[in-house]
């Protein structure tokens, strides 16, 4: 940032400097009236546009000085100001020595809805949506800073779609965005659709079931990642903004967390790990306890299990399967279906499958109960790519489980870890902050703690500048 | 692949599938009466027991399954009892343990053992005396309660929480028998008509049955073993000099403290067993006023006295009996060099040691109704 | 870019690779050879424990960073070498597989009592295998996500507050010990792991706090054992902990929740990682030996050959007795091990340092 004492002159060079390297800047010369353009072409109006510009173009050059004095047009005495209209969707008007700024300030949008993916109770309701400009808009619209960096490059060698990276300049390691650059040019691929799709091109680990690379629709979501000195993309047409590099933890965080008090933040984040371990564990836990383990059981559960299980012809593990099996199949259902059918599939299947399996003895209730409270669960991680491979993972644990007992699923549990060790995004550990261990970082990740704790940029964005709030309590 | 394949293998020969299992809940042993005089078998040198398990059922009608078989063994009857029901029989949901007390006079210890040494039964096992045959007292359904298994248990943790008798584990009978500086102790129950009662606590000498508290004084008993809190006692005040005069003393937290003395002479040995108790009275009988400060003392003397008066004669019981249940020993020996307590018979010596009860009651309160004296 | 092993990991590494399922026994072990208070014998086991740890870290200031095969292999030709590698190979090879059957066979002891325990350990040994070729700084990882998974279960030991008596102590000290020589090895072995530090020189980050991450990691070790056993011998009685096979299981199985109880083979099942790492620490150690004698081999195909070998020999002991009984001859050979290989290091580095020559490495790793 320049210092606020030390007014620089505005000048065109200097704007131009101020924004190297963003691509998304548009720059117009009209040479025979000696006036240059220089703005945000998603954050204006083109209308307006024409409306302040047409009457410049149409003038000859010694009218120009008489039009300028007219009040729309400002005249900017120091270059901030200039660098900040032009953030501020303005159109900074050139011409000789003296720099004028007209407000044209509209961004193109279709209408913006609420994100159907990742939805909040409180805080910003708006989502990315496909044109990459307007999305971009949205961005930056939020981080009025030249410092916000956005390279372009296209993917798909016939789609020729477009993609920004966004990085955030003295923020971001320089390293990653090389890294990451690369890896997309390395890209050839007829085409490539989304945001979800393009990460599997440039992860680490193609053949992992975890994604590696975290998306998001939600504008807060993105620049919280940019400030915290990751790298953001932006695909065009897609609604899906990827963050490189990210870890497993960040796939259980939800901006709703900072936008409650930190101790109810705190609750909701431990809720999501205990829900992890629900969902992972509960089905092939009840599987093993009752074909391996039935000392486990308190007395006052005995006869309760015992008897719902009595009447089930199948041993535990393929019961269990087959009930995951349908609540995976409604979930499916659902998804493809519109909303209100979906609904009623899921009413319908809930109720009437589940209680009507029950009856017909195909299984037990207290499966029922361990099913649907481990669906719950999945569904309470934030991320949906992330719940759908933890979902897939659990069926794993619960064959292990059906064959080895308990020991089954620490065996599962470890191959999982052991896994997880394995992956990196970005080159950096999947698994940070707990290995590496950076206990700095636990603030963020395992619990929320106050805002004003958490002062330094997570460490997997290996950013340069650490520190992010130096206000002392 | 290759390992799913395996996967699949492994384990299926070993599952205890929920269903297919009956859990024992309670198990029995007696000495068999119909061979307890027969000579065959006392010069094998070994009687036959009696063996009674029972498993909760949700089907049957009387909710439960009993099935008694007679062996030389313990796993022998196990074999006898599997072959009558069409359930692989577990002991991992074991929850209490009955013997007779015929058997328990002639010792337990190797039935003990195989129940500590079956990695599925849980150290949490109970462990408890049938005055009488333990297999007719559980083989009897008590119409008034639950199936008789649960019965049982469930009244004996009752009791345990109002110190009435010891919680008696596996783990805990098992740890005061291998230790030389305690004798076990365990519950003792008893048939009655239609129903079960606690009939004291019966003392062991090793693993034989030597004699019992009786079930009035078990609290008593309480204050010896060790610190408490939550009992109820009723005390005599005939006792202590004042006739036909009643007390009770609730919510009461006692603890206890043990010093050994020893006297010039080395082999003699003195315990000071100090006891400390609070607790509040709320109900009483007779001349003294629970409202008056100097009476509210008295009262408390007089409790006091009472405990110091019941304990001593407990302690005298037992060292009658030559049964250190509640493990002075334990304190003797760590007074003493290891070589000291080796050579120490302690089994002589502890009959003739002194001991001392020094009592201090507290009362608390005396409830929330105040008579005014005219 | 190569990552280097932060102190934190590993003194993590050096907890987890210490400990396993030896402390299910440990107190027994204690009170059978150490007799009354034995829990007390450990501060020595761990004060000696120290004392060879700091040899080590004379001997890791000196080496500077380098491999121990680099230091011998300066002073003597390749050749020459082989056969103490190859005796090293063999030796952490078969620790890491008898311990892994170990835990295997205890863990039959109350589920799966006929299954082929070879069956398992073909599942077991995947797993380690999966880690190892994933690279010591990836195994340090996993140790540390392990570590997190397995060190609340110290915090069950809360649950025996009640019934711990410190009467059950007794007052008197070692006494009823019996054969001391045989029992001090047997504890001593609850300890071993903290010398494969010797092949994490050159791994590890060029800081001060490497050895002391070591001392810390053995310092966990010493507190972990030293409260299970306490609470062992305050909440058993002596004769009755004697006879115990097992007391960390039996204590685990007295715990009960009003969902669970029971848990002690939950937890036995948890302790499926801390062995894992003990398992995958002494075949690596294998694997680094094995990749000494054998530099352009594949280390994908030379850690499987390793596994199998292991497995197979892992075949020969079938029951506990046996199992324990070659894990305590492997357990002795490996403490002359961690003694004599610094020791040995020390010497050729002072030497080295006498003759003051410029040091080449002729072996510097591609």
């Amino acid at each position: 940032m320049t210092d606020s004492n030390h007014i620089i002159a505005p000048s065109l060079q200097h704007t131009l400097d101020n924004f190297k390297d963003c691509i998304d800047l548009t720059h117009r010369t009209f040479p025979e009236i000696n006036v240059h353009l220089v703005y945000f072409d998603h954050l204006i109006n083109s209308d307006e546009l024409y409306r302040y510009i047409t009457p410049l173009t149409e003038a000859r050059e010694y009218e120009i000085q008489n039009l300028l004095i007219r009040s729309q047009y400002q005249l900017a005495l120091d270059s901030d100001t200039v660098i900040k209209g032009i953030l501020y969707g303005k159109i900074a008007i050139f011409h000789k020595d003296d720099t004028y700024l007209v407000d044209a300030y509209k961004p193109e949008a279709r209408s913006i809805d609420a994100s159907q993916t990742e939805t909040v109770i409180t805080g910003p309701h708006d989502s990315f949506t496909e044109p990459a400009l307007s999305n971009l808009s949205l961005i930056r619209s939020k981080i009025k800073s030249s410092h916000l960096k956005v390279i372009k490059l296209e993917v798909g060698e016939i789609s020729k779609t477009d993609l920004y990276i966004l990085y955030i300049d003295g923020l971001a390691n320089m390293d990653y965005v090389k890294e990451l650059v690369e890896r997309i040019e390395l890209i050839e691929v007829d085409a490539v659709h989304d945001g979800n799709m393009l990460i599997q091109y440039i992860d680490d680990f193609p053949n992992s079931i975890f994604p590696l690379f975290s998306t998001s629709e939600r504008p807060d979501t993105a620049i919280s990642k940019l400030v915290a000195g990751k790298i953001i993309g932006i695909l065009d047409g897609s609604p899906s903004v990827f963050t490189a590099p990210s870890s497993f933890f960040e796939f259980f965080a939800s901006p709703d967390d900072y936008y409650q008090r930190w101790i109810l933040g705190t609750a909701t984040r431990l809720l999501r790990f205990a829900a992890l371990v629900i969902t992972l564990t509960f089905t092939a836990l009840y599987v093993s306890v009752t074909t391996f383990h039935y000392e486990m059981i308190p007395e006052a559960l005995l006869l309760t299990l015992t008897e719902s299980r009595s009447r089930v012809p199948f041993p535990p593990i393929y019961e269990a399967l087959l009930m995951e099996l349908t609540i995976e199949l409604l979930r499916e259902a659902g998804a493809r279906l519109p909303t209100k059918i979906g609904q009623t599939i899921g009413i319908v299947g809930g109720i009437v499958i589940g209680q009507a399996a029950v009856q017909a003895g195909l299984t037990s209730n207290v499966l029922i109960i361990a099913v649907a409270s481990s669906a719950i669960a999945s569904f309470v991680i934030p991320s949906y790519v992330m719940s759908a491979s933890i979902r897939l993972v659990r069926f794993g644990l619960i064959i292990l489980a059906g064959t080895l007992g308990d020991l089954g699923i620490a065996m599962g549990i470890a191959y999982i870890v052991i896994h997880l060790c394995g992956l990196t995004s970005l080159n950096t550990s999947y698994i940070t902050p707990v290995a590496p261990s950076y206990f700095n970082d636990w603030r963020d990740v395992f619990i929320r703690a106050p805002l004003w704790a958490m002062r330094d940029r997570p460490s997997q964005s290996n950013t340069p500048n650490k520190v992010k709030m130096k206000q002392k309590k | 692949m290759m390992l799913l394949v395996m996967l699949l293998l492994i384990g299926c020969g070993d599952q205890r599938v929920l269903e297919k299992l009956g859990f024992t809940q309670t198990t029995s042993y007696d000495l068999d009466p119909n061979t307890e005089e027969s000579s065959d078998d006392e010069k094998q040198g070994q009687q036959k027991l009696l063996i009674s398990v029972t498993i909760p059922r949700t089907r049957t009608e009387n909710s439960r399954e009993l099935i008694t078989a007679t062996a030389y063994t313990s796993k022998e009857a196990k074999i006898k009892l599997s072959s009558q029901t069409e359930l692989t029989i577990v002991s991992g949901q074991l929850r209490n343990t009955l013997f007779g007390l015929s058997l328990a006079k002639q010792g337990i210890w190797e039935h003990i053992d195989t129940l500590v040494r079956d990695s599925s039964i849980s150290p949490r096992v109970k462990v408890t005396i049938v005055n009488g045959s333990a297999h007719e007292l559980l083989s009897k359904d008590y119409s008034q309660h639950n199936r008789t298994g649960k019965y049982l248990d469930r009244m004996l943790e009752k009791e345990a929480i109002s110190q009435t008798v010891p919680e008696i584990t596996l783990y805990r009978f098992t740890r005061d028998f291998l230790d030389d500086g305690i004798d076990a102790v365990a519950p003792i129950i008893k048939q009655l008509d239609e129903h079960v009662s606690i009939d004291g606590i019966a003392l062991f000498q090793g693993d034989r049955y030597v004699t019992k508290v009786e079930p009035d004084d078990t609290l008593i008993f309480a204050f010896l073993r060790g610190r408490f809190k939550n009992g109820e006692m009723s005390v005599d005040m005939s006792e202590v000099g004042r006739i036909n005069e009643h007390i009770m003393f609730s919510s009461m937290i006692s603890k206890r403290k043990i010093k050994i003395k020893t006297t010039s002479e080395g082999q003699h040995y003195h315990a000071d067993i100090s006891i400390n108790v609070r607790g509040s009275v709320l109900e009483y009988t007779g001349k003294l006023s629970l409202d008056n400060v100097e009476h509210q003392k008295q009262i408390e003397k007089l409790i006091a006295e009472y405990i110091k008066l019941k304990t001593e004669e407990m302690v005298a019981m037992m060292q009658k009996n030559n049964v250190d249940s509640i493990g002075l020993g334990k304190y003797v020996r760590n007074k003493l060099s290891y070589e000291e307590w080796k050579n120490l018979d302690w089994r002589r010596i502890y009959p003739n040691i002194e001991v001392t009860c020094n009592v201090n009651v507290r009362i608390k309160d005396f409830g929330k109704f105040v008579n005014i004296e005219q | 870019m190569r990552e280097k092993l932060h102190p934190f990991h590993i003194a993590i590494l050096i907890y987890m690779t210490q400990s396993g399922v030896v402390i299910f026994s440990l107190p027994r072990v204690l009170a059978q050879h150490m007799g009354y208070n034995g829990w007390i014998a450990l501060t020595v086991f761990y004060v000696i424990v120290a004392l060879n740890i700091s040899l080590i870290s004379l001997a890791y200031r000196l080496a500077d960073g380098k491999s121990i095969f680099q230091i011998i292999e300066h002073f003597f030709p390749k050749i020459a070498v082989i056969p103490l590698y190859i005796f090293l190979l063999t030796l952490w090879m078969m620790i890491g597989c008898i311990s892994a059957k170990r835990y295997i066979i205890i863990y039959q002891i109350f589920v799966f009592p006929t299954t082929h325990p070879m069956l398992i350990k073909i599942l077991v040994d995947t797993l380690a295998f999966l880690l190892i070729i994933k690279g010591i700084y990836n195994i340090s990882k996993a140790a540390t996500v392990f570590f997190w998974l397995v060190i609340w279960t110290i915090l069950l030991l809360l649950f025996f507050l009640h019934d711990f008596q410190w009467i059950n102590l007794t007052s008197f000290y070692f006494h009823e010990s019996s054969d001391i020589v045989t029992g001090s090895f047997r504890i001593f072995t609850a300890f071993l792991g903290y010398e494969l530090i010797l092949l994490l020189f050159p791994y590890a980050e060029k800081r001060k706090g490497v050895m002391k991450a070591v001392h810390i990691g053995n310092l966990l070790t010493f507190l972990t054992y030293i409260l299970v056993c306490l609470v062992c011998y305050g909440f058993y009685s002596f004769d009755q902990l004697k006879r115990m096979k097992f007391p960390m299981l039996d204590l685990l199985a007295y715990i009960e929740f009003p969902f669970v109880e029971r848990i002690e083979n939950l937890i036995f099942s948890l302790y499926l990682f801390t062995s894992l790492i003990g398992i995958v620490m002494y075949c690596w150690s294998a694997l680094e030996a094995a990749q000494r004698i054998l530099p352009k081999a594949n280390v994908k195909w030379l850690a499987a050959i390793i596994m199998a070998v292991a497995y197979v020999v892992s075949w020969v002991p079938t029951v506990l007795v046996e199992v324990d009984a070659w894990l305590q001859y492997l357990g002795q050979i490996e403490i002359g091990v961690a003694f004599g290989l610094p020791l040995m290091l020390l010497l050729f580095l002072l030497l080295q340092k006498r003759r003051d020559e410029p040091y080449i490495d002729y072996n510097e790793p591609s």
